[in-house]
């Protein structure tokens, strides 16, 4: 038996002024890169640019001239390239499932060689169907031939997930799939994600799908790290026109999936905020006096509410208190979906939000400074 | 008129020519083969070596094999198993080789070993190339058998020569008949085994 578990997590895969030249090329020059545990790191670049040859390096298909790749700090030079390999999820856009083998026999051929009993093989193979959702009842005998693509890039993933590792590598898994296919893979993959929480590499040349999966996206151009860092980090301050160009951050409202309330809230002001249980009248003078259109009342989630200026007026002048002029204000915390934020502030008629952090106000969410941010 | 019984003795004496040659060929295809797997020079040596032989004609193949070793049935088999060499070597070599590359890659990233890729990948997808070779070389090998007869390999040859050197056209056909039938059972009976080593995916 070749195997037993090198890590049981990853803390870190940490790569080292890693350097690949073949030839007089580079494919990857002096690449310093460090991956955190439980995180989806995305090498996104143009084809050629060298990040396949980053991922291939980390189970050791490919070896690094110079420079060093370290998993929990221990190099992987240090591993046995097939031990190393048995303990990392490997799926391409080829997937590659063995044409003579079944469904079954492809899943379970490392266990096999692993000296698995049958019968746990077995289970674990439904399970791993099941797993990815394909009915095992109807496609444990199958062939890949007799398989859709999405479906063979199902069982790809089934037999990568088998020996249970704690990395996984994808090289552009869902490249070969058509747009539509590839948006639910990437939705399923998503939630797969969420339920394994391993640590992964994945490589893809298409930003929205960078922006759909990764917690943090590595650019690589030209065989080098050009920057690394979240989607907000790249939409909003690129390092160079690059990667301005590549996030399209002109087109910020291209990446509206990938952002969220924090990213283009305002800071608070807090003379927007009133205390409740202000007269209508002191609430007009202090409006007056700001130059506010809008303000809002928070006391508790419960206890809030907008009101705009000729609300006020109105209140003041047929003599009603303010609590009967106010509107619902909508809440959000900084980390909900802007989109989901916008759609609510659409609903709900306004054109502001309160943001708020540990039950406090925040910050402010106006609908119409966020259009600005993003066009 | 020649008697049934020596008519029998030659078909099998020409039979266990054909497939001793056609055993010996395979025998010695199968180390080269794995010699050729653990270095490209030496699979192209080899390569090499075997289309050579492949290009000098078969007649010239059997005469030359007389000055090295004598003549009779060995020196018959082993100028037959020279022919043969050829489809056995490039059938399965190509078959090892030609396997997408892509399959090859992704099963050295899920954690396989040369030699189980060797195993489970390659030797699968040769199968059919490697019986193709091997019923193209015993077909081969019943028609060289026939030429042996000049250097005493016996069979079925000898009967054929001494039917074209008289204008006997019975004695002829007597010898040709036989070895025709040989090559259509070798044929037959090799596309079944072929047939039945053909990976399922591979069936239509």
């Amino acid at each position: 038996m070749i195997s037993g578990k090198l890590f049981e997590r990853i803390e870190s895969l940490r790569l080292e002024n890693v350097t690949k030249k073949y030839g007089e090329n580079f494919a990857v020059r002096n690449l310093n890169l460090e991956i955190k545990g439980g995180e989806l790191l995305i090498l996104i670049g143009k084809s050629g640019s060298g990040k396949t040859t980053v991922l291939r390096m980390m189970n050791r298909l490919i070896e690094p001239d110079s420079g060093s790749i370290s998993i929990n700090g221990i190099d992987i030079r240090k591993f046995d390239p097939i031990r190393l390999r048995r303990n990392t999820g490997y799926v391409i856009q080829n997937i590659g499932l063995l044409p003579h083998l079944r469904v079954s026999g492809n899943i379970g051929l490392i266990p096999k060689l692993e000296g698995w009993k049958e019968e746990k093989i077995q289970e674990r193979i439904q399970d791993l169907l099941n797993f990815v959702s394909l009915p095992p009842q109807v496609f444990t005998d199958r062939y890949p031939h007799e398989l859709s693509g999405g479906q063979q890039q199902r069982v790809g993933l089934a037999r990568a997930m088998v020996m249970s590792p704690p990395l996984f590598l994808m090289d552009e898994p869902f490249g070969a799939l058509d747009s539509l296919l590839r948006a639910q893979l990437q939705d399923e993959f998503y939630r797969i994600k969420k339920e394994l929480g391993r640590t992964i590499v994945f490589v893809t040349h298409d930003i929205n799908e960078a922006f759909r999966l990764g917690d943090r996206i590595a650019i690589i151009d030209n065989s080098e790290l050009v920057q690394v860092g979240t989607p907000q980090e790249l939409i909003f301050s690129p390092s160079s026109n690059l990667v301005a160009e590549i996030v399209d951050s002109k087109r910020k409202y291209r990446h509206i999936d990938a952002l969220k309330v924090k990213d283009l809230a305002q800071p608070l002001d807090k003379r927007y905020i009133l205390d409740s249980g202000l007269s209508a009248a002191s609430v007009l003078d202090h409006m007056s006096a700001e130059g506010l259109e809008i303000a809002l009342v928070f006391d508790s989630p419960e206890n809030s509410g907008r009101v705009g200026l000729t609300d006020v007026m109105k209140a003041v002048s047929s003599g009603k208190s303010l609590d009967e002029a106010l509107k619902p204000l909508p809440l959000f915390s900084p980390e909900t979906p802007l989109l989901e934020a916008l759609l609510r502030l659409k609903t709900g008629g306004g054109s502001i939000g309160l943001v708020l952090e540990n039950d406090k106000p925040g910050g402010i969410l106006f609908s119409d400074r966020i259009l600005q941010n993003l066009v | 008129m020649i008697l049934t019984a020596e008519l029998l003795q030659a078909t099998l004496e020409h039979l266990v020519l054909t497939y001793t040659a056609l055993t010996a060929g395979i025998l010695v295809t199968i180390p080269l083969i794995f010699l050729s797997l653990y270095s490209a020079r030496l699979a192209s040596m080899i390569m090499r070596f075997a289309s050579l032989v492949q290009a000098v004609p078969s007649f010239a193949v059997v005469a030359f094999i007389v000055p090295l070793i004598g003549i009779g049935f060995m020196p018959a088999v082993l100028a037959i198993m020279l022919r043969v060499l050829l489809p056995t070597i490039k059938n399965t070599y190509i078959g090892l080789f030609n396997v997408d590359s892509t399959l090859i890659e992704a099963s050295k990233g899920i954690g396989l070993t040369d030699f189980q890729i060797l195993k489970h990948i390659r030797l699968p997808n040769a199968y059919p190339a490697i019986f193709a070779g091997i019923k193209f070389a015993a077909i081969l090998a019943n028609s060289i058998a026939v030429l042996t007869a000049l250097i005493g390999g016996g069979g079925l040859g000898p009967i054929i020569f001494e039917g074209l050197t008289n204008f006997n056209t019975v004695k002829i056909l007597t010898g040709v008949l036989p070895v025709i039938g040989i090559a259509l059972f070798l044929d037959f009976s090799f596309s079944r085994i072929e047939q039945r080593l053909t990976p399922e995916y591979l069936r239509k």
